[in-house]
């Protein structure tokens, strides 16, 4: 449902963008003054005078084949560019979503542990300074500071696990942070119900009432949060992918947005959503798995 | 919320805000000192740029000058004040914030007190163009839609706005649903008040106080989402004193020049710092339930 409805708002895009598509591939190809019959030869290619419920059919059954189409700006396939650059962007949003969760899962049960005690104020302004600094400013003074003056690891970021650590860092911070406070809520509300009570009458210490009985029951709002973050890490990624430098779909995507390469953008979108859709659903699997009232309907 | 996924707009919001809410925010130290960052950031955005020289006016005879009496900030690779150059882009960053959210805000109105209002077949329309919208993360909708209307700062400000509504047309909806059974409205009603007119007094003012809040909450991730777009070169173009571009064009000189950074990267963290306390303390005061 959401993928169908994102593929007529993407390819609705494609079809109100201004200018002449076959202007702009011959443009792409090195062709300044196109001929009207150079245009009108490479409007027969793409078959663009066709109606437009008959072109998006054709595109949503190409897309759904994995076929993007072809890049205006180089020629080659979408798909193909895509390809070359996906692991990179993976290992990147990987790296920064065990990150992001880790700091998350460490820094709101450490808060709500002790709610309104240091530990507590602490954990919060240290997530109030992670949401607060912008990732741009974070990852240039991190790439100079650490790696340009310490010479710790290497400028120019190859998109390997050896250099994924500050990129990832950059960009869980702030989903990190926004987070932790959720996890802190949802626990510190988890806290207030009345099966708790009798764990502590039972005689089970504060750290297993904390980590066995209250984290799962605060853990379904944390990771419908974190489903949907990773959509904030997919839409951030091209920030930290530019000021890294890191060979990803994020900053091909930037650089095709500068060059007005309309398939580019549009793969990136679907690419973008499908990754939040099957999150989402992820999310969901999950939640029925841990949540103990979700499971014992069955 | 979440410096990512932009205005969502799903703030936890009562009906109507309880009496004294202001009163109570007021006693809050961390939205005090939100509030007053906030208060800070507005004046110098408006009277910086009275005060200090032309931020844009080169100055080849003083390039990449370290910060001193003269230029508190230092100036950039042009010798121009970044001094200047901040408070200005100041203006440009939040302004055009404001705007985002502005006609985000107009237009989530409109769109979800007509769908909450009218209902049937437009009610499902609206409502379905809106869930769509919302079911798409925003940053990389925003991407797109500056990629098909290419870079430029009116542009992107366009862009932000299209993509920024939806959370509050979802919202308005749920007011103007709720309306028509509240009791002013049944008296204004059956009083010989019409339907358009009821709407338009009664309905409107109770949700457009709602979407007040909302928008403002907003306004901390359209600066930081705006200044990242501008920072990538898909909004303001230089020699447009805008913060995300002076980011840009201090990253470049950040080993030898990193005063470039301090002016806009400290606007940025106090913009999002004063949404974030601000924010967070009027969800305390407002959301009973959630008060810790």
């Amino acid at each position: 449902m959401t993928l169908a409805a994102a593929g007529m708002i993407v390819f609705g895009m494609l079809a109100v963008t201004p200018g002449d598509p076959a202007r702009r591939v011959l443009e792409a190809r090195g062709v300044t003054e196109p001929s009207p019959a150079a245009v009108a030869a490479v409007r027969a290619e793409l078959r663009l005078d066709d109606p437009v419920v008959v072109r998006f059919g054709r595109w949503a059954a190409d897309a759904a084949r994995g076929d993007l189409g072809v890049s205006w700006r180089t020629g080659r396939p979408v798909a193909d560019e895509f390809a070359t650059r996906l692991p990179a962007t993976l290992r990147l949003a990987a790296a920064a979503l065990v990150l992001a969760v880790g700091m998350a899962l460490l820094l709101g049960t450490a808060a709500a542990a002790a709610p309104g005690r240091w530990p507590d104020v602490l954990a919060r302004g240290i997530a109030l300074a992670m949401l607060v600094v912008p990732s741009f400013v974070l990852g240039v003074v991190l790439l100079d500071v650490v790696v340009v003056r310490a010479g710790l690891g290497r400028v120019i970021a190859d998109g390997t696990w050896s250099t994924v650590f500050l990129p990832a860092l950059t960009l869980a911070l702030s989903s990190a942070a926004t987070w932790s406070r959720v996890l802190r809520t949802s626990l510190l509300e988890a806290g207030s119900s009345t099966h708790l009570l009798v764990s502590t009458a039972r005689g089970a210490s504060r750290r297993r009432v904390l980590v066995v009985h209250q984290l799962p029951n605060a853990a379904p709002p944390f990771l419908t949060l974190v489903g949907l973050g990773t959509a904030a890490l997919i839409g951030g990624a091209p920030i930290v992918e530019s000021v890294f430098t890191w060979p990803g779909v994020g900053r091909y995507t930037v650089e095709a947005i500068n060059a007005r390469d309309m398939p580019v953008v549009v793969g990136f979108t679907l690419i973008a959503v499908v990754a939040y859709v099957a999150a989402s659903l992820v999310v969901d699997l999950v939640c029925a798995a841990i949540d103990p009232r979700l499971r014992s309907g069955r | 919320m979440s410096a990512g996924i932009l205005t969502r707009a799903g703030a936890p919001v009562p009906r109507s805000l309880p009496a004294g809410t202001t009163r109570e925010l007021l006693r809050r130290p961390a939205a005090r000192v939100g509030l007053a960052l906030a208060l800070l950031l507005a004046v110098s955005a408006l009277l910086g740029p009275l005060l200090l020289p032309d931020p844009n006016v080169p100055d080849y005879t003083d390039q990449l000058a370290p910060p001193s009496v003269a230029h508190p900030l230092g100036t950039d690779q042009q010798g121009r004040d970044l001094l200047a150059r901040t408070l200005a882009g100041a203006r440009t960053s939040l302004g055009a914030a404001l705007l985002v959210m502005g006609i985000a805000g107009l237009v989530g109105l409109g769109v979800g007190t007509v769908a909450g209002s009218v209902g049937g077949i437009v009610d499902t329309v609206l409502t379905r163009l809106t869930d769509a919208l919302l079911g798409l993360p925003s940053l990389v909708l925003t991407l797109a839609v500056v990629g098909m209307l290419g870079p430029g700062f009116w542009n992107l400000v366009l862009a932000m706005s299209v993509t920024s509504w939806a959370g509050i047309a979802r919202l308005a909806r749920s007011v103007a649903r709720g309306a028509e059974r509240r009791p002013d409205v049944v008296a204004a009603r059956m009083a010989g008040v019409g339907r358009l007119r009821a709407v338009l007094c009664h309905v409107v003012p109770g949700a457009a106080n709602q979407v007040v809040v909302a928008t403002t909450l907003g306004l901390g991730e359209a600066v930081l989402a705006l200044g990242g777009l501008s920072f990538l070169g898909l909004g303001a173009q230089p020699p447009t004193a805008e913060w995300g571009t002076m980011l840009a064009a201090g990253r470049e000189t950040f080993a030898y020049a990193p005063w470039q950074l301090l002016g806009p990267g400290l606007g940025l963290v106090c913009s999002v710092a004063a949404a974030a306390l601000v924010s967070d303390a009027m969800r305390d005061v407002t959301d009973p339930g959630r008060r810790t």
